[in-house]
């Protein structure tokens, strides 16, 4: 069966002329059904561009997007209508993608409401407009539960303002789940939630891949709730709009080839003294970030790598290249190098 | 990069003997507003020793931020502190902070005890360049000697690592998040403060940046035994920067300890919960647990313990009384009526979730 989602070579410009960036460089990617991928990487490099082609919210300026085997840019009417459905996204911001002005009750049942004039056909209680609203108020009762905002009833009469952050963004999961997703990217989640309620979202988003056969794509900077939520999947790191390294998770948190995870995976700090302590920091070249509208040539982490080879690395664009123990590496000098990190 | 200067100049704090520079006495503040009195801190003793490297942390909305600005005395007009006491000391004189009359309140807060904000580029003038910012401060202290503040502030960007061409002609809105954070600590060690504190020093910075300004920190520590406060909601500067750790629950400290203590060994079952709830990224797979519920409304406290309606060893005592915080191990004190279940869970279950192989 083809991937749920293929990205095939997918480039995004933005702006033109001398203030043109490219935000993603032709970038692949097969996600297949039930599975989880990360994509991790630090903020500018477009992680979130990627998440709003992947969603059909912006269309790439080169490059294919297929959903199920087909390209999104040429689907029939009632296929791309599918596909948006199937493909949602929750945003790191609930407070900003929740309308401040509707209960939670509101912002449930109207999408339900639509769906089902989509879907069309009688209900349960019957064709009516009055069998409608009760089928869509049962359904928006089930899914507030699902998303733990028990007892229901304390919630649905609630504004925006009225919940915590960590509320909010399960209303933004259920409201997406009024449409039956098939797919959904969660970029950044749960990093604006506090640290105690950050593990209940995610075993919750975590529940919705084994019981709705849910397949993510879940976008974050942070290494370790990468690490946490895709441990049975993949993670693919970013730099500059490239994909640099991607491998299944056990194997890139463990033993990262490319000397970029490697500074990162070395740099985050940990929440344990001793590991803090004992932890090896790989010293970069220089502490600098370029800048996309002046992107180093070959590898664009050169400027900055530890192993960079003159002649090399600044010549030409390192190829993802596949390893043995699994995944791709886009270093030709390190692919087969591992490094001790503790 | 620029090769890093020693601080010669910096006069750090005898250690041995001497009197904390800082001791919080009962400290509470509240903010007035329409919905009621919001009791944001409350009851906070605490020492701050000469050299040591102390980390405030708990979730958002625990009081971390309003007691730094407390104790400033940068909080604005609807807060209100009282009761309680700042004593702050140096050199043998002792001040109290709350009473402080505008003059030697601004003295005390570059001379003495400064504060790096957590939000950086609110700390800056956007119409002024760096220097013209810090020419500025060195006026306001009598320092009027140009070419020596120069050279101080010269010698401070080179210790932040940064190279101080880029740097002092340059407005706060050209420089990189990373950038302005070590250009804010430079300033605020401008006049050679006794005591710095820092609130969420790296937060919202990447993840490299972030390394880059925690080694730096360190520096300050291990090198020039700067004494510091560090606020943050995220356990990892704990862990990497902090002596001892103060975990902060609504208002309160609930639990205080060297940062072994609390990692290893925490007695509070709201530290407890947080140490559960992080993942480390280091190594295998580990289960994490969440603190359930959400954080108290300050507004209206549940009675007793303030932890009770979220806490997992809560009692029926818990919801009565208010614990206060009891000695349970060498210089560690944690505010809790069951701290032995605590100490049996963690026997019983291991600290985290069980690393697989
Ligand atoms: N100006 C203000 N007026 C009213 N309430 C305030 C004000 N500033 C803070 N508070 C309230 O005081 C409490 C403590 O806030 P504070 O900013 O000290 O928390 P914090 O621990 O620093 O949180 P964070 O981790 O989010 O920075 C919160 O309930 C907050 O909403
Ligand atoms: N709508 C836009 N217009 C112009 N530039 C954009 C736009 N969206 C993103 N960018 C730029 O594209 C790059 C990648 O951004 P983004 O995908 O948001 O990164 P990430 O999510 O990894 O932080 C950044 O340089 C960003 O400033
Ligand atoms: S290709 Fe060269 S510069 Fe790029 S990561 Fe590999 S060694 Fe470093
Ligand atoms: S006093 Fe009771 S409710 Fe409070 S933390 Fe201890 S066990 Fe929990
Ligand atoms: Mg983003
Ligand atoms: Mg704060």
């Amino acid at each position: 069966m083809a991937p749920i989602i293929e990205l095939r070579n997918v480039t995004k410009y933005f702006g033109s002329g001398r203030d043109q960036v490219t935000a993603v460089d032709a970038i692949s990617l097969d996600i297949e059904a039930g599975e989880i991928v990360c994509l991790v990487g630090e903020s500018g490099c477009g992680k979130s561009t990627t998440g709003r082609m992947v969603v059909g919210l912006l269309p790439p300026s080169e490059g294919q997007i297929l959903y199920q085997g087909q390209d999104i840019s040429a689907m029939e009417r009632a296929d791309y209508q599918d596909y948006r459905r199937a493909v949602q996204i929750i945003h790191q911001d609930p407070y900003a993608s929740l309308n401040p002005t509707q209960t939670v009750r509101q912002m449930i049942t109207a999408p339900l409401l639509r769906h089902q004039t989509q879907r069309g056909g009688p209900t349960a209680n019957g064709s009516g407009r009055r069998g409608k609203r009760r089928d869509a108020e049962r359904r928006a009762a089930e899914l507030l539960e699902i998303v733990d905002l028990t007892p229901v009833a304390d919630f649905l009469d609630k504004y925006p303002h009225q919940l915590s952050g960590g509320q909010r963004q399960r209303v933004s999961v259920a409201r997406a789940l009024t449409v039956e997703p098939k797919f959904i990217v969660a970029d950044e989640a749960v990093s604006m939630v506090d640290v105690s309620i950050r593990v209940s979202l995610l075993n919750m988003l975590y529940r919705l891949k084994d019981e709705f056969d849910v397949t993510f794509l879940f976008i974050t900077h942070d290494l370790a709730l990468a690490k946490y939520f895709a441990w049975e999947g993949r993670i693919t790191v970013m730099y500059l709009g490239r994909i640099v390294e991607e491998g299944p998770t056990p194997r890139l948190i463990t033993d990262s080839r490319h000397p970029y995870t490697q500074a990162l995976l070395g740099a985050v700090p940990e929440a344990d003294p001793e590991l803090a302590r004992k932890k090896v920091h790989v010293e970069l070249r220089s502490a600098e970030i370029p800048s996309l509208l002046n992107l180093p040539a070959g590898c664009t982490f050169h400027p900055r790598c530890p192993y960079f080879v003159p002649g090399q690395c600044d010549a030409r664009v390192p190829a993802l290249e596949s390893i043995a123990d699994g995944g791709t590496v886009a270093c030709p000098v390190r692919k087969a190098e591992s490094i001790q990190l503790v | 990069m620029s090769q890093t200067s020693d601080l010669s100049w910096h006069q750090s704090t005898e250690e041995n003997g001497s009197q904390p520079p800082l001791s919080l006495q009962n400290v509470h503040v509240s903010y007035r507003t329409r919905a009621g009195s919001v009791q944001a801190v409350r009851g906070v003793t605490l020492d701050l020793l000469a050299g040591e490297s102390l980390a405030l942390i708990g979730e958002s909305g625990s009081g971390k931020t309003t007691l730094g600005l407390g104790i400033v005395r940068l909080l604005v007009d609807t807060a209100e502190v009282s009761p309680g006491q700042i004593i702050y000391r140096r050199d043998g004189r002792e001040l109290d902070v709350l009473s402080l009359a505008e003059g030697p309140l601004r003295e005390f807060r570059w001379r003495d005890c400064a504060m790096v904000f957590q939000s950086a580029l609110n700390a800056f003038n956007p119409v002024l360049k760096v220097w013209d910012q810090v020419w500025d401060t060195a006026k306001a202290h009598n320092w009027n000697n140009r070419s020596e503040v120069r050279e101080r502030f010269l010698d401070l960007l080179r210790f932040v690592q940064l190279d101080p061409d880029r740097v002092i002609d340059a407005y706060a809105h050209e420089l990189s998040g990373g950038m302005r954070q070590r250009t804010l600590l430079a300033i605020s060690l401008l006049l050679d403060p006794q005591i710095l504190i820092l609130d969420e020093p790296t937060t919202a910075l990447d993840i490299l940046t972030q390394r880059t300004i925690i080694d730096l920190l360190r520096r300050l520590k291990e090198d020039l035994h700067f004494t510091m406060l560090f606020i943050s909601h995220d356990l990892a500067i704990a862990a990497e920067l902090a002596d001892r750790v103060a975990t902060m629950y609504a208002g309160q400290v609930v639990e205080l300890g060297p940062v072994s203590e609390i990692f290893y060994r925490p007695r509070h079952p709201y530290s407890l919960g947080l140490i559960r709830a992080v993942p480390t990224v280091t190594g295998g797979f580990e289960e994490l647990s969440s603190i359930p519920g959400s954080p108290p409304d300050l507004i209206n406290l549940p009675s007793g313990c303030k932890f009770h309606p979220r806490c997992p060893f809560a009692s029926e005592r818990c919801s009565r009384e208010e614990p206060g915080l009891e000695r349970v191990g060498d210089n560690h004190f944690a505010a809790c009526w069951h701290t032995d279940a605590v100490q049996e869970d963690i026997e019983r279950n291991g600290l985290r979730g069980r690393r697989a192989a």
